[in-house]
């Protein structure tokens, strides 16, 4: 009996150490391209696989191998994780599922328990797990954060982050970093006092925070009028990238409350739409860069920081690059945040250009008053939470982006708890209908070098791979694959709704699959 | 109405009409905002202490974040939702009728089901009963003549189709009078590229907007130009309703160019085709209709 049970128990063994994920295997995630270990697929925040069957020559041959669907119509935000054959990813209202990642069969489905009256600006979504040993980590948009079993999907342990009530919610993918948990809060639009948590893997304890709105004696508070800090917004809802060697965890923050009102915030405002770097372990500021001091247009700085290693005036240098929501694309040292260069990467209105400091110069001919100003980018952004992807073999940089520009208004609002805050009205502009693109911009230069025209306003990013291709997906549910070099459209598939995430891509049987989400659904693709 | 708000619904009531679909998927959401003073914390009803200024003040902050984009600042009828200051409930003008088309929506309209709590409900109920008749066009006509001009003289129902009867081209109008102001359809008959109507909406899309029906014409690999209306348009697609009414699919590929005219296929009927008089019986006869409600119409009392 005892030989028995010793038997199964190294069995189980064998069998987790197959789906253990430590914290080194995330570290060597660019050189495990069978899996898709990260939100971005590396720390680095790339989007980018060296998986190379799929490419310019075999493209068109891709075959649908399995779809997955939920029962109730939501929009799917989730990057989806895989790890050994499985494939975990979230759903809407705060749903999460593993599935075989060869039939698409699921293992298990989890579903919250979510309070009936939520908060959350922008659909009930979720953008996905972090995974960390045995263990998913998700969070949530009643504001906790839940660990899970990675082979059951069981509850393991489930923390409060923050009050609801108050309109505050996760969208949030965690970020894994050693043995903690990172994640951003949302509740931009209803005037939140924004802060970026970690959590202990194995223990669900709170290990620091850093709030994006700094009290009274810290250091960025002189930056808010009177008592606007307490509502000031600055939410943090797109997860960060991680540089190993100088421990620093970047991590991007949003508009402050009211987003399009700013009588009663005078100042900068810090540090809403920012890039922070924050040491892993501490989460101590060490130095942040704002794009859009006093914003008025809701350009939350909410994209992926991308991390380079580039030869820039003669020197290599850690370069952080961003292609922002306020339109311009920047290129900063993330040593030390020093500002190198931004260049827009679309039609812009509200600023002139950026001077050397890195400071925007505002367009004072547009002044917001209560009749309406037409400003570009709009609200929703030049581009926006959806994944860029870096191909370091291009060097170039994979952004979608959107023609939309808005007619703003704007008035006072007093604060409710739990309540909208956004101090306007704001309408597209109607002259033509938006479009967007798929653009492919020199990624130290900002120089665009192709531009794949959209017909709507896009959702979904990128990724790019070692075979010159571009995943991307439309607004109007194609799922495209492009040329990374030219933009030559090498095939595409209607799914028949919206993407609203990026792809990724893991090899399994010696096959590459590309997994797509659309709709409220998942589509996986490879060669046949 | 303050004068802010006159001026603003100049300034940006036309331009409403492209927001609904949003509007409609993140109510109380990221697009709009409360601009004026916010409802109250503790919940009010209809025989509440709280004076009656303040919550038709609060009802009104929360009409224009809310209800606005479709039914005009002022609630005077955007691009796609009705007057409601005209006096006339196309489904039901009781107090709690009115509640009941809030919370449930309308089906088969673009009017949505909404949450707001009890209490909002009544002060947007206690803002638009606060709203004084507004200086609308006089509607002088005779509405059996203008049926004859809807069907005969003018031809619009060549393109639209009221109760089953009528062209494909145009917008159905069997409801117009339910969902579209006077003074937009005065608009539209003589000036039809002022505002054009929105097309179809992607439910799929929350954040997309409208098609625009406007003309579109295909130029095919031959040369040949086909004009018609989008009903459909994807980044390699667009499935046209042709102006002879028959429905053509291209692939973006196989065609040479697809052009958005950003104007209607509409004709704009001035003066000298339709004269005031004629006007004022068209409209008389669109007022009439109002879905099912028809059968109630002057016409055939």
């Amino acid at each position: 009996m005892k030989k028995i049970l010793l038997v199964g128990l190294l069995l189980a063994t064998s069998a987790n150490s197959q789906s253990q994920v430590t914290y080194e295997r995330l570290l060597s995630a660019s050189r495990d391209p069978q899996n898709w270990l990260t939100y971005s697929g590396r720390y680095s925040g790339w989007r980018y696989s060296t998986l190379n069957q799929i490419n310019p020559s075999s493209a068109s041959r891709l075959t649908m191998q399995w779809a997955f669907q939920v029962s109730d119509v939501g929009q799917f935000e989730t990057t989806p994780l895989v790890v050994d054959g499985v494939l975990y990813a979230t759903g809407q209202n705060d749903r999460a599922f593993a599935i075989d990642a060869r039939t698409g069969r699921a293992i298990w489905r989890y579903q919250r328990n979510l309070p009936e009256k939520l908060q959350a600006c922008c659909g009930m979504v979720n953008r996905g797990l972090a995974i960390l040993g045995e263990r998913l980590f998700m969070a949530t948009l009643d504001a906790h954060v839940i660990a899970l079993d990675t082979k059951t999907g069981n509850l393991l342990w489930d923390v409060t982050s923050a009050d609801y009530r108050k309109a505050y919610t996760f969208t949030v993918a965690p970020l894994a970093v050693k043995n903690e948990l990172i994640v951003g809060i949302s509740g931009g639009e209803y005037g939140v006092r924004g802060f970026i948590d970690a959590y202990d893997a194995a223990t669900g304890r709170r290990l620091w925070r850093f709030e994006t709105v700094p009290g009274p004696g810290q250091s960025g508070h002189e930056t808010w009028a009177g008592d606007s800090w307490k509502t000031g917004g600055a939410p943090a809802w797109i997860t960060g990238t991680y540089d190993p060697d100088l421990n620093l965890v970047y991590w991007p923050t949003g508009n402050p409350s009211p987003s399009n009102y700013g009588g009663e915030r005078g100042g900068d405002n810090l540090y809403s739409n920012c890039m922070l770097a924050l040491d892993a372990d501490t989460g101590k500021l060490k130095w942040y860069f704002q794009f859009t001091p006093h914003d008025l247009y809701d350009y939350d700085a909410t994209q992926i920081p991308i991390l380079i290693d580039a030869v820039w005036a003669g020197r290599t240098r850690k370069l952080l690059i961003q292609a922002n929501r306020n339109g311009f694309f920047y290129v900063l040292d993330r040593t030390d945040g020093k500002f190198l260069f931004a260049k827009a990467f679309g039609d812009v209105t509200w600023a002139t250009g950026i001077d050397q400091d890195g400071k925007p110069v505002v367009n004072t001919s547009l002044k917001t008053s209560p009749y309406g100003t037409r400003v570009c980018p709009g609200a929703l952004g030049l581009t926006n939470w959806y994944s860029p992807s870096y191909n370091p073999e291009t060097g170039l940089l994979y952004v979608a982006t959107s023609t939309e520009c808005d007619v703003f208004t704007s008035s006072p609002q007093p604060y409710r708890a739990g309540h909208d805050f956004l101090g306007s009205v704001y309408v597209p502009d109607p002259v033509e209908r938006p479009t967007g693109a798929l653009k492919a911009i020199d990624a130290l230069t900002g120089v665009e070098k192709w531009s794949f025209p959209y017909f709507s306003n896009p959702n979904g990013g990128a990724l790019s791979t070692s075979g010159g291709v571009v995943f991307a997906g439309d607004s109007d549910g194609n799922f495209i694959v492009l040329e990374g070099r030219s933009g030559r459209d090498l095939w595409h598939v209607q799914l028949g709704a919206a993407v609203y995430s990026a792809a990724i891509t893991f090899e399994l049987d010696s096959k590459q699959y590309v997994v797509i989400p659309a709709g409220s659904a998942l589509f996986a693709f490879a060669l046949p | 109405m303050t004068i802010e708000n006159v001026v603003l619904q100049e300034a940006l009531a036309p331009r409403f009409g492209v927001v609904a679909l949003i509007s409609t998927a993140l109510l109380g959401g990221a697009l709009i905002g409360y601009p004026l003073a916010g409802a109250t914390e503790k919940p009010i009803s209809k025989d509440s202490a709280k004076s009656k200024a303040v919550v038709v003040k609060e009802g009104a902050s929360l009409f224009r974040a809310n209800c606005s984009p479709c039914h005009g600042l002022g609630a005077r009828g955007g691009g796609r939702g009705p007057d409601l200051t005209s006096g006339r409930w196309t489904h039901g003008s009781t107090d709690p009728a009115i509640f009941r088309t809030i919370t449930q929506g309308v089906p088969g309209t673009e009017m949505p089901a909404n949450g707001f709590e009890d209490s909002e409900i009544w002060s947007i109920i206690a803002y638009l009963r606060s709203l004084a008749p507004p200086k609308r066009p006089i509607v002088s006509g005779d509405p059996v003549k203008g049926k004859r001009i809807f069907f005969e003289s003018a031809g619009c129902s060549n393109c639209h189709m009221v109760n089953g009867r009528g062209g494909l081209l145009g917008p159905d109008l069997s409801r117009v009078a339910a969902a579209r102001s006077i003074s937009y359809l005065i608009d539209s008959i003589r000036q039809p590229d002022k505002e054009l109507s929105s097309g179809m909406t992607d439910p799929n899309n929350h954040y997309g907007l409208p098609l625009v029906y406007d003309a579109v014409t295909v130029v095919t690999a031959a040369g040949e130009r086909i004009t018609g209306v989008a009903r459909n348009e994807d980044t390699f697609s667009v499935q046209l309703l042709t102006a002879n009414q028959n429905l053509q699919f291209f692939l973006k590929k196989d065609v040479k160019e697809v052009i958005h005219e950003h104007k209607s296929l509409m004709p704009p009927y001035s003066e000298d085709t339709l004269s005031a008089r004629q006007l004022q019986d068209l409209i008389a006869y669109l007022e009439t209709l109002r879905g099912s409600e028809e059968k109630g119409s002057k016409e055939d009392r």
